[in-house]
């Protein structure tokens, strides 16, 4: 995608927020944002669970594509990570036990997403 | 009164920089306290080309005793196993350190690439760089295995990237002052008093550590660095959060992980860009766990943790 192009999906996604919330993702408090990712899931948001980064070497590499993202750009943060609302897989990995989940904050403190999140989700960025 | 002589291999001088930096004791109170006469170093000796020379030749023809003999930087081969690349005083260094080594009571590496061939050493290792008696984790280096200096004991290691100070007099003057029987060391040559703990031991980020809360950036005070930029403090074995850098200060303490630079392996990581300051992991899970942990205790302590970890763990507790 061009840089054109992706200011065209990024002032999208921030029109799409200002109507229906009345403010971005950028200006939302923690419970506003907890709503607007568990809305998008509601509405049917599919995001890339797989592949799982196996080595730092990958996941390094979700990061590059993370880090350019703005606040406003929700929706492909939690694409690109692979955000769901429930545990994964037969370990039933979580947020509650991931090493950037600060638990009493409710918050990914992991600089690329820094976003609210409940402690029974998950994403591929999951590391203990 | 101990003769002392240092000399430098593949080296970037910086464990004599570190040296002279020392302060307990510091360099000069080896020589008037502690009755070490140093007979040529290369940062303090005055002595210049075949003067030079001619200490060394005294040195390995006993004319000088020669009770300790330092060595900095790694023992060069290159070319072809020749060590022509790092010729000094006429010939190649490999050669001065095999007969002066032989001469000596006591032979002391310094840093890590005297010790184990540290980043000298590192493949393709084009100087052909071995440490005095190890490669890695390897025995043998440029000595041999079944060396051993006049004084019985083999080469005494005092690895790090300098190593520090401190641990280098305190050893220089054990040793000077007939007391290198107290000296254990461990099997990679290392004195226990010094390589027997952790950096991790002492680090003011330990409650971080127990309760799992990582720093994710550097800069940040809160968290351990250990979870996501690459600390190797839980497996890394050296007394520098006991023995503060400058006296008041480590690398973890000031927001910088561990390299572990104290262990053969060192360097640890590859070198591409973003891979050293972060924490090798397969799926999710740290390369390199604390040692002595395994990865179902590791994931069964991290589970317990999380669930009990105060508020304030999160928090930067450290207000200017």
């Amino acid at each position: 995608m061009s840089e054109n192009e992706d200011a065209v999906a990024t002032a999208r996604d921030t029109k799409y927020f200002i109507d229906r919330y009345g403010l971005s993702p950028a200006d939302a408090d923690h419970d506003m944002l907890l709503r607007m990712i568990e809305d998008m899931f509601a509405d049917g948001l599919v995001t890339e669970v797989e592949p799982f980064p196996e080595t730092d070497r990958e996941f390094g590499k979700l990061l590059d594509i993370l880090r350019p993202l703005s606040a406003d750009e929700l929706r492909e943060k939690l694409v690109i990570s692979g955000w769901i609302l429930e545990p994964y897989g037969p370990d039933r990995m979580r947020c509650q036990e991931c090493m950037y989940y600060l638990v009493h904050r409710r918050w990914c403190d992991l600089p690329e997403l820094n976003l609210p999140a409940k402690p029974d989700w998950w994403c591929r960025l999951w590391r203990i | 009164m101990a003769n002392l002589l240092w000399l430098q291999g593949g080296a970037c001088s910086g464990n004599t920089m570190s040296f002279l930096n020392a302060e307990e004791p510091s360099a000069c109170d080896l020589v008037t306290d502690f009755g070490i006469n140093i007979l040529w170093q290369p940062s303090l000796g005055l002595e210049l080309g075949e003067n030079v020379k001619t200490i060394l030749k005294k040195c390995i023809s006993g004319e000088i005793k020669l009770d300790i003999f330092v060595f900095e930087g790694t023992v060069v081969n290159a070319p072809n196993g020749t060590g022509e690349w790092n010729r000094f005083c006429g010939r190649p260094m490999k050669e001065w350190v095999k007969e002066l080594s032989e001469a000596a009571d006591f032979v002391v590496a310094i840093g890590d690439c005297a010790t184990y061939g540290g980043i000298p050493a590192m493949a393709p290792n084009p100087s052909e760089s071995v440490g005095l008696q190890f490669l890695k984790r390897a025995k043998g280096g440029s000595l041999g295995t079944n060396f051993k200096a006049k004084s019985g004991l083999p080469v005494i290691n005092i690895p790090g990237c300098p190593a520090h100070p401190d641990w280098v007099t305190q050893i220089l003057v054990a040793v000077a002052t007939g007391r290198a029987g107290d000296l254990t060391l461990d099997e990679f040559h290392r004195p226990k008093t010094f390589f027997s703990s952790f950096t991790q031991t002492g680090c003011t980020r330990n409650m971080h550590f127990a309760y799992k809360v990582s720093t994710t950036a550097f800069g940040q005070r809160k968290g351990c660095l250990f979870y996501d930029l690459g600390c190797r403090g839980p497996m890394t074995h050296s007394p520098c959060n006991r023995i503060l850098w400058n006296r008041h200060s480590s690398k973890t303490r000031a927001g910088m992980p561990c390299l572990g630079c104290t262990e053969p392996e060192f360097p640890f990581f590859d070198l591409n860009p973003g891979t050293v300051f972060k924490t090798q992991t397969m799926m999710g899970v740290p390369k390199d766990m604390p040692t002595g942990v395994d990865k179902v205790g590791y994931i069964k302590l991290t589970a317990a943790a999380k669930g009990m970890a105060p508020k304030w763990a999160e928090e930067d507790i450290f207000v200017v």
